[in-house]
């Protein structure tokens, strides 16, 4: 199976498996590829070089790195965009297409852009867009149609994303030499191991580069480190994205987020080889050495026919190795240095007869047809740092593989707080100082030599388990050369007068626009990256940052260490929103009784997480339901689930003290036996919650709170106690209880046929009284209130036993025509008989003068939370009053919640509930109005939709039962 | 246990959310006062092979209790309940009981597994008003208990959870009081024999949620719901 025209025989080592082949769509034509192959090396198998299209001239590109570095290879997946096609595994069906052209890939419409990059100077955008004012309105659609990356597929499956946490003693980031030597020697030293590669397979360089003249040696090498693994978790494919306090490490492998914690982190990240500067250096077929290389041993592709490496240390002459050997004529080797150095690898290019052209450079390439392809390099003699003589040879050729130096990967450690400098010896950026915590090794420590990236990856594995307390044993040597030198040229930048010298392909910034940035007054490195935007895009400056450094030293005069580098920050790469939320945990809570709300057909509301009954019956008839169910506990009996109140113990010899401080009322000598209304103001005298305390015994209180507060009494209730220091605990009891209100005239009747154990009548159960006993065998609590208005019974029970007590309750009641009743009928029950909601009728500013409940508050005590607030506030005088209002008129429409009572232009207050009332044949509410219009009879304004204006008339409460004869029945 | 066909309703204590177990193809045993989801297909054997590899048991209606206050220690220990000194720490008791001792004033007792333990109901007919600052805790209605078996116990947990509660790190009979799929939880290490186990205890009304979010992270491990007839025979 060839799996294209480019692919090489079967070697060793490589990534993919010839026995399966894979057929996938690019840019609407089939291509065949094989199993682990990438996107963008079966495309190349396929003679397919042209991956996308630039941001702003819209140049073809092609493979730059084939290591998922550079914006070269965003590709658009129907569901996904921006996908990097050098790294993504292509699958049976998938369909990819190129983004960011008109018309197509290969004949781009908008690629005329390129013809005006003269008028298109760095800061384009800052100057141009903006005058007349207003203009950027006009010209915001079209730049950003003209110029952008992939489209989100708005209509996109949600994918199935998830996180996972980890735990180790060290974390080993890089699956390359160094990486897997730490591993190793951390794990034999006995630490729990994680090795992190993003690649799906170890070996770093030593799955892709060449380290001796026969090619052996990193295979060898490569087999001898994965079998010294033994007792390290490897995870493959995964990368990990940045570095967090306390050495937490966000690690993403497919659709999960790892939250990896180390004792201990050795970051072996490798480096990055850069591109050189030159006219047309983003033609496709011009790629890193090391691209190339990978195309030959990770995939068995061949990257090109006819090659010239540029070059400017040993690693060049490696790949034209291998170039020779995968079958590829190798024209020239332009090795920038005026003396190349000596060595097994470079003698065998001279075996070979490859010729070597000792202080050349390629000084522009020469491209196909709409800058398809290169086809030849013009190539000249260097006479000073980035200037050439005038002399030229051109090498035909299809590839151009440029090898002229490196930059460490050092973003996990800047994240770290890890410093890097510039190290002038090695003209490369180096590694200044490491946190502790934290032990770097291989080529991010500026190690290039084989067998010193071991030696140092070992070491680090060493230093790791022996700073987690291990004892690791002797300590490993490290060579003092560690090969770092005549790795990189100090200036592989050599500008053209026709431009089209790129040093960031992201943005199609060219040597000029750097230049003119600084000569305009950025001149410090973080003011040229945001202006120019050098840096800015997808590879986040991985190629440009070394090369605008140094042309930014060379414009101001300074020390390439002086200019130091811009601020990195996670994350590493990009990352999907899909992959930062994980899955979706909602909790949700139901009361026991909520599957039969379901089959007598409520529709459920949310009130905090719980799900409540709003009525029985169906949507389009839920006014009608609502009357029903309010009309039936007025005249016959209602059953409503009340099991979301919250439920409070408050025990201990100062229980009474301790609610007497929290709440405004007095609680010292409430008899056991009694219910009394709880209402909690905050420090500010606002009010926060209501409720009632039920005593039970001399040191116990049964406190019951709203379904939205009770977690935040509950807690205020903790910190309180905290303080005080008062004989007394606490605890949350909601979900234990379950609890129904049966109410209505008849609900005594349907109590007393399944509660024998408890006197119920009138005179032995009064109002406000509370009772234990058992309701259908089930043990209860039992409370006379009157929420609703009419007799009634709380009856609170195990949760486990709450669907047996509905059902015993409903079954005892059908002959008294007993219904359930929802929220919405118990608001407008409530509503008539004046009772409030906290946070429906009470906002973030209500104290209880304002809300007409200063009945509850107990005048006699020296303190409770929020009463000296109160207080002052009062002396102050209040400026709005809760009133109770009615609207005679049927014709009048009901107004809604927060509709404004206004007094002219005056905004006075606001309706906080209304409802037309069938029991009382009119609409009543209750809204905030002035102080002055507060007395019964007043009128005021309502404004309603649309600005109409409606008259409410400040009645008396309750509405309903004024002498309260029903509830107390 | 009796023979009987029961369902999860004919007990008046019955499982928070028995609708998903009989989703799952439960069948229901009575244990102690309630009906137990006791097996889920016909095959014993491989509900025993999935409890020792990942299984998830409601055993929500079984008895147990608590008790809170600064006086719980002497009140205990009068009912000849020993509790070691720290806390986080799960002490066997009675006939197959489990003190878990969540702070130094507060204990959750677990009964036996079987349901034969009479040690919670004895507890709850002791306490009176007298026992001084120690109260008992409706643990058996706030609180839905899952148990969760099996070697990818702690993989499974690692999904949904941020504590360490391998092995090596989280120690038979350690308790962690964590948040588990963004809902409190009581997490308690009790092996069955060899095999890795975990009670676990949240907010009785979230138990039809928090059964959905492990069984949906058990997946990946092909582990899923098991019956109590599976985790007893792992104790042997």
């Amino acid at each position: 199976m060839s799996g294209g025209a480019n692919r090489l025989p079967e070697r060793a080592g490589e990534w993919v498996d010839r026995a399966r082949s894979v057929s996938f769509t690019f840019d609407g034509k089939s291509c065949q590829g094989l199993e682990g192959d990438t996107i963008a090396s079966a495309l190349a198998a396929n003679d397919r070089w042209i991956l996308s299209r630039s941001f702003k001239y819209r140049r073809p590109r092609g493979i730059l790195t084939m290591a998922g570095q550079d914006a070269n290879t965003l590709v658009q997946l129907p569901d996904e965009p921006n996908v990097l096609a050098d790294t993504r595994a292509i699958s049976d069906g998938l369909v990819v297409e190129g983004q960011n052209f008109d018309g197509s890939l290969e004949n781009d419409r908008g690629a005329y852009m390129g013809l005006f990059s003269k008028f298109l100077p760095v800061g384009f955008y800052y100057k141009t867009f903006f005058r007349p004012r207003g203009a950027w309105k006009f010209w915001e659609p079209i730049v950003r149609a003209r110029a952008g990356l992939g489209k989100i597929n708005e209509k996109a499956h949600h994918g199935y994303y998830d996180k996972a946490y980890g735990w180790y003693d060290v974390a080993v980031i890089g699956g390359g030499p160094a990486g897997m030597a730490a591993a190793a020697s951390a794990a034999k030293a006995g630490a729990e191991v994680l090795l992190v590669e993003e690649n799906p397979h170890l070996g770093g360089s030593l799955a892709y580069a060449r380290f001796d003249a026969d090619g052996m040696e990193s295979s060898k090498q490569l087999e001898a480190l994965k079998a010294d693994l033994g007792g390290v978790e490897i995870m493959t494919g995964a990368i990990c994205n940045g570095w967090f306090e306390d050495n937490w490490l966000p690690v993403i492998k497919g659709n999960r987020l790892y939250k990896i914690r180390a004792k201990h982190v050795v970051l072996a990240t490798g480096s990055i080889e850069q591109p050189m500067v030159f006219h047309n250096n983003d033609l496709p077929g011009i790629m890193q050495a090391s691209a190339a290389q990978r195309l030959i041993r990770q995939y068995g592709v061949r990257p090109g026919k006819r090659a010239v490496v540029a070059t400017a240390n040993a690693d060049g002459y490696a790949a034209a190795l291998d170039l020779r050997q995968a079958g590829c004529e190798v024209a020239a080797i332009l090795d920038l240095r005026a003396e190349p150095t000596n060595g097994a690898i470079v003698n065998a290019v001279r075996d070979h007869g490859i010729p070597v052209h000792a202080g050349s450079t390629a000084y522009e390439a020469v491209a196909a047809k709409g800058n398809r392809h290169i086809t030849a390099v013009t190539s000249a003699k260097i006479t000073g740092r980035g200037e050439c003589g005038s002399g030229r040879d051109r090498f035909d050729c299809d590839l151009l593989c440029m090898a002229t130096g490196y930059t460490p990967t050092h973003h996990l450690l800047s994240h770290a707080g890890g410093e890097v400098g510039y190290d002038g010896a090695s003209e490369m950026f180096c590694v200044r100082s490491v946190p502790d915590g934290i032990t770097v090794a291989g080529s991010l420590n500026g190690s290039y030599d084989l067998g010193a990236t071991i030696a140092e990856g070992h070491y680090a594995g060493w230093s790791a388990a022996k700073a987690i307390g291990l004892k690791a044993g002797r300590q490993p040597r490290v060579p003092n050369d560690r090969g770092s030198l005549n790795r990189s040229h100090p200036w592989p930048i050599f500008p053209h007068p026709k431009g089209k010298d790129f040093i960031d392909y992201d943005e199609d910034l060219q040597v000029r626009d750097i230049q003119n940035a600084i000569r305009e007054g950025y001149e410090h490195i973080e003011l040229v990256k945001r202006y120019s935007t050098v840096g800015m895009g997808p590879s986040q400056g991985r190629h440009s940052a070394l090369t605008s450094v140094r042309l930014t030293a060379d414009e101001t005069g300074q020390d390439i260490e002086v200019v130091g580098r811009t601020t990195s920050r996670p994350p590493f790469t990009a990352e999907t929103f899909g992959v930062l939320a994980g899955r979706a945990f909602e909790p949700v809570r139901h009361t026991a009784m909520h599957h039969r709300h379901l089959e007598l057909g409520a529709q459920m509301m949310p009130a905090g997480l719980w799900l409540r009954p709003a009525y029985y019956g169906t949507q389009d008839q839920k006014t009608a339901c609502v009357e029903a169910e309010a009309l039936n506990v007025r005249n016959n009996v209602g059953l409503i689930d009340v099991s979301t109140l919250g439920g409070l113990e408050v025990r201990g010899p100062d229980a009474a003290e301790f609610l007497n401080r929290m709440y405004t009322f007095a609680y010292l000598k409430q008899p056991v036996g009694r219910s009394r209304y709880l209402l909690l103001t905050d420090e500010t005298g606002v009010i926060a919650d209501d409720g009632v305390a039920c005593r039970f015994g001399k040191n116990h209180f049964y406190v019951t709170a709203t379904t939205g507060g009770v977690d935040n009494v509950y807690r205020s209730m903790l910190w309180r106690n905290a303080q005080w220091r008062l004989d007394v605990d606490v605890t949350n009891v909601t979900a234990a209880y379950a609890g129904v209100n049966i109410a209505g005239p008849k609900s005594r009747d349907v109590l007393a046929k399944l509660c024998t154990d408890v006197d119920l009548s009138p005179e032995a159960f009064p109002y406000m009284e509370i009772r234990t006993g058992t309701v259908a065998g089930i043990p209860a609590r039992l409370m006379r209130v009157g929420f609703v208005g009419e007799l009634g019974y709380e009856i609170h029970i195990p949760s486990g036993q709450g669907e047996a007590l509905w059902d015993a309750l409903m079954d005892a009641g059908r002959d008294d025509a007993i219904r359930p009743f929802g929220v919405e009928a118990q608001r407008m029950l409530r509503l008539e008989k004046g009772h409030i909601i906290i946070s429906q009728d009470t906002d973030g500013l209500t104290i209880p003068h304002e809300a007409d409940m200063a009945w509850a508050i107990g005048r006699k005590k020296p303190y409770f939370v929020g009463g000296r607030s109160i207080d002052i506030q009062v002396a102050r005088g209040i400026e709005r009053k809760l009133v109770g209002f009615e609207i005679a008129d049927p014709a009048v429409p009901v107004p809604e919640e927060c509709h404004l009572t206004v007094r002219g232009e005056e905004i006075v207050g606001r309706v906080t509930s209304a409802v037309r009332s069938p029991s009382l044949g009119k609409t009543v509410g209750l809204a905030y109005v002035a102080p002055d219009q507060s007395e019964p009879g007043t009128e005021f304004d309502i404004k309603i939709d649309g600005g109409r204006i409606i008259k409410g008339q400040v009645v008396k409460l309750p509405f309903f039962d004024a002498d309260n004869a029903r509830q107390e029945l | 246990m009796s023979d009987a066909v029961q369902t999860a309703t004919s007990a008046l204590r019955r499982s928070f959310h028995y609708r998903d177990l009989e989703a799952a193809g439960a069948r229901f045993q009575p244990v102690a006062d309630a009906a137990v989801a006791w097996v889920y297909g016909d095959d014993a054997g491989n509900e025993q092979t999935r409890a020792r590899t990942l299984g998830i048991a409601d055993l929500s209606p079984l008895p147990r209790t608590g008790f809170k206050g600064r006086d719980i220690g002497p009140w205990l220990a009068k009912q000849s309940v020993t509790v070691g000194e720290a806390s986080n720490r799960a002490y066997p008791c009675g006939k197959g009981s489990l003190a878990a001792k969540l702070a130094p004033t507060e204990v959750l007792l677990l009964g036996a597994l079987d349901g034969s333990d009479p040690l919670p109901g004895a507890l709850n007919d002791a306490w009176t008003d007298d026992a001084g600052l120690c109260f008992p805790v409706p643990r058996r209605d706030a609180s839905f208990w899952f148990t969760i078996t099996g070697k990818m116990a702690s993989s499974m947990f690692a999904k949904i959870c941020g504590v360490d509660l391998r092995e090596k790190s989280f120690d038979n009979h350690a308790i962690a009081q964590t948040s588990v799929a963004r809902s409190n939880t009581i997490i308690i290490r009790d092996d069955l024999g060899a095999v890795p186990a975990f009670h676990m205890l949240g907010d009785s009304a979230s138990a039809g949620y928090m059964w959905m979010c492990l069984n949906d992270a058990m997946d990946e491990f092909d582990g899923g719901p098991v019956g109590l007839e599976a985790i007893l025979a792992l104790r042997k």
